[in-house]
């Protein structure tokens, strides 16, 4: 029996060298990136880009996703020195990672040239870019074809103003009654910043302060708020679901404000609603509309062993080759300038129209970076709170903002 | 006592206890010490910089949120907690048929993740959940409702009187009559609503946001928000179980004369259970309101479940600031986490020694 064990023993203590013994023959990249359809997706890139590329040099590529909450796994794994070679950097939480000194500035060690500038200006800091921007979206405003045509009131467009669309939606809501609704409204900065900045509003100052006390603040918040007026507009909880994507895809909501995103949901959430694109409406006075870019990027690991292997496969991953099949499968939208006029963009598809109006977004009126500053997330907080308790009818907009000016404050003291 | 040898033999089995108590407890809790003294952001070498980041946390609004957040939520919930299991216990105390099923309903809540019981919860107290639906079909039948209620304590009057009347002693709750009474009522009811004297009324459904800013305030001070008194429900139905078993095991130990002597002095069973039992239980009491108090005041999870759902504000617990402050999106404050969780013990053993001082613990 004892003999027995120790054999066993000898076997598997073999195996185990002769598995360590060749796996240092090759170089092993490991991505860390978000869960969700992401593993399907860069699965994919890699087998079908990155391995053939990569066959001749023995580098291979594993994805590890980052199940939940990726921001605090991805530190968790920096911080034990287990993270990835290369991994997703989300724009608005880079300067924590940059603080951490664990991102490789990529200056002289891939070239940023071929890329949108702002992207790049997104991951910059001092001079030394951190991440290369895998893709962008901004945001549109997504609507239900078959609810306006019921109503019989005319498509939001292009040239939408803030009133004119108001009064689209309005229109919805008389028209259609108490089971519909013009617009879902989800509490959230990342989705009513946009109006502010269309105001004119700056989210900081020279000296870095917030001000959401400032007329054109308040006034893109009592618009935003205003909307929910007479049930024009409804909180996607008021109608069960968690986001406006979900409000879209019931089928009672006539408009969402939401980015490229949404177009694979309702692919599969909701497969026979027509529904169309068209910009954030323009501000009355200054004749601008304004925007987010939300991005993220791809960053090398500081520590890694194996920085030559990881830039190639940095550099693969955000090739023409690969960003164009991303379009093309309507996945993303580029971060490269060459693919600004990509056949992809004029098709006639629902999801393609998504896609050139979220591109023509990134462009058109006062576009800024989806950010909070060196405070990180916290910052939207105050906002997002008084937006929730405004479109709940608890406070007015004069105490709500009040109350978020004095926390931010706070916040950006301490 | 010990015989030569014996020590190291004794050694060498608390081993185990020693090494794991050893890292996971004193090098951790000096470790956390020495970060909360630094300027450690999780990546950096940490350096000394004094007492600074105690005097940070204590000037942080949401420090202070937190802190009172997390005494209100302990004392409020170990109170009921305590009071709830205790009535529960005497209740399950009685010989009664099928006593045995009883005692294992009344421990599920116990036994099932706390995780799944906040979702439940989330679940019951969202906008479109059951509370706010069995508050709108309340409204929605109340006409029923009120006319059954009415009836019935109309007949039970009439009843009782006649019964009087005749020289009876009828009590007001007579069971007998009751049930004819409720039988009226319910004949009453549904003629009207055959009739249709009687409709559902046409409400709009109820709309409360329990997961959101709403506070119940003292005097403009802030004390309690809706949400944490969601968490209390729960937690509370939650914790009394596992605290009914401590004092169900405290009430196999009273002596049985002591009840038959009251019974003897013509004692009320509200005065049993206040001059016999509470006094008797008193070491038992002590120790269930100590672990309620530590364990309160170390709630996370039922926060951390519910997550960014409610307002910050209005359920940060100290447990759960540490833990914000810990993992953050790259560097993190992890020194005042350091310094919050090292106020947070000091805060409970302050809490166990003034109980200890003031609470006696020995049976009277």
């Amino acid at each position: 029996m004892k003999k027995v064990l120790k054999k066993a023993l000898f076997v598997s203590l073999a195996v185990l060298v002769a598995a360590a013994g060749s796996a240092s023959a090759q170089t092993t990249i490991k991505i860390n990136g978000y869960g969700g359809q992401d593993p399907a997706i860069v699965g994919d890139l890699i087998n079908r880009f990155v391995k053939p590329a990569l066959a001749k040099d023995k580098i291979t590529v594993v994805y590890q996703p980052l199940q939940g909450d990726y921001n605090q796994q991805l530190t968790t794994l920096l911080a034990a020195g287990n993270a990835g070679d290369v991994f997703y950097v989300p724009g608005e939480t880079l300067d924590g990672y940059v603080a951490t000194g664990k991102l490789l500035a990529l200056n002289g060690v891939v070239n940023t040239t071929p890329f949108i500038k702002s992207l790049n200006d997104a991951f910059t800091r001092n001079g030394k870019t951190y991440a290369i921007s895998k893709d962008f979206n901004t945001l549109t405003l997504i609507y239900n074809k078959d609810i306006f045509d019921e109503a019989k009131v005319a498509y939001p467009n292009d040239n939408d103003t803030w009133t004119s669309f108001q009064n689209k939606l309005a229109a919805v809501k008389k028209a259609l009654g108490n089971d519909y609704y013009g617009a879902c409204l989800a509490p959230d900065y990342a989705r009513m910043g946009q109006f502010a900045f269309a105001a004119g509003w700056q989210p900081f100052d020279s000296k870095g302060k917030t001000n959401l006390l400032d007329p054109a603040f308040v006034s893109a918040f009592n618009y935003f708020t205003g909307l929910s007026k007479d049930k024009v507009g409804v909180q996607p909880s008021e109608v069960s679901q968690d986001w406006s994507g979900g409000c879209l895809a019931s089928g009672k909501v006539a408009v969402a404000i939401e980015g490229n995103w949404i177009v694979g949901f309702l692919k599969d959430n909701a497969p026979n609603l027509k529904y169309g694109t068209a910009l954030i409406p323009k501000n009355d006075k200054t004749g601008k509309r304004g925007n987010f870019v939300f991005t993220v990027g791809w960053a090398i690991n500081a520590g890694t062993k194996n920085k030559a292997a990881a830039a190639k496969v940095l550099n693969i991953l955000t090739s023409p080759n690969v960003q164009q099949y991303v379009l093309e499968q309507g996945l993303a939208i580029p971060s490269r300038t060459s693919l600004q006029n990509n056949a992809y963009f004029k098709k006639a598809t629902p999801g393609a129209e998504n896609s050139k109006v979220v591109f023509q977004g990134a462009s058109s009126g006062t576009v800024r970076p989806y950010y909070f500053g060196n405070k990180g997330p916290d910052w939207a907080k105050p906002i997002s709170t008084a937006l929730a308790a405004v479109l709940s009818g608890q406070k007015s907009s004069a105490d709500a903002l009040k109350q978020a000016q004095q926390e931010m404050d706070t916040l950006q003291n301490r | 006592m010990l015989k030569k040898g014996q020590t190291s033999a004794a050694y060498l089995f608390l081993a185990p206890f020693l090494i794991t108590i050893g890292i996971f407890f004193f090098y951790a809790f000096a470790r956390a010490i020495y970060y909360s003294l630094t300027d450690f952001n999780l990546f950096n070498t940490p350096k000394l910089i004094g007492i600074k980041p105690y005097v940070d946390v204590l000037s942080d609004p949401s420090f202070r949120r937190a802190l009172s957040n997390s005494l209100v939520f302990a004392v409020i919930t170990t109170t009921l907690q305590t009071i709830g299991a205790l009535l529960m216990a005497v209740a399950l105390n009685n010989k009664i048929r099928g006593m045995a099923f009883f005692r294992s309903a009344w421990y599920m809540p116990s036994i099932t993740s706390s995780v799944v019981i906040t979702l439940i919860f989330l679940w019951l107290f969202q906008r479109r959940g059951v509370a706010n639906y069995a508050i709108t079909q309340w409204q929605t039948y109340l006409p029923y409702t009120l006319t059954l209620l009415g009836v019935l304590i109309a007949a039970q009057v009439a009843q009782v009187l006649w019964e009087r009347a005749r020289g009876l002693p009828a009590g007001w709750f007579d069971p007998a009559l009751a049930v004819i009474s409720l039988l009226i009522a319910l004949a009453v009811t549904a003629t009207l609503s055959w009739t249709g004297v009687l409709s559902v009324r046409d409400v709009a459904p109820y709309d409360f946001q329990y997961f959101s800013d709403r506070w119940i305030s003292i005097g403009g001070a802030r004390l309690l928000s809706i949400p944490m008194l969601v968490i209390i429900i729960q937690n509370t139905f939650t914790t009394i179980p596992t605290l009914m078993l401590f004092f169900l095991a405290g009430l196999q130990n009273i002596p049985g004369a002591l009840y038959e002597a009251a019974d003897i002095d013509g004692a009320t069973p509200m005065q049993k259970l206040m001059n016999v039992t509470v006094p008797m239980l008193r070491p038992v009491t002590f120790y269930v309101i100590t672990v309620g108090l530590i364990g309160t005041m170390k709630m996370f999870d039922q926060v951390a479940v519910i997550g960014s759902a409610a307002p910050q504000d209005t359920l940060i617990t100290l447990a759960y600031y540490v833990y914000i402050n810990t993992f953050k999106a790259g560097a993190a404050p992890v020194n005042l986490a350091a310094a919050a969780a090292i106020v947070l013990a000091a805060i409970i053993l302050v809490m166990v020694f003034l109980q200890r001082r003031f609470i006696s613990s020995e049976a009277v």
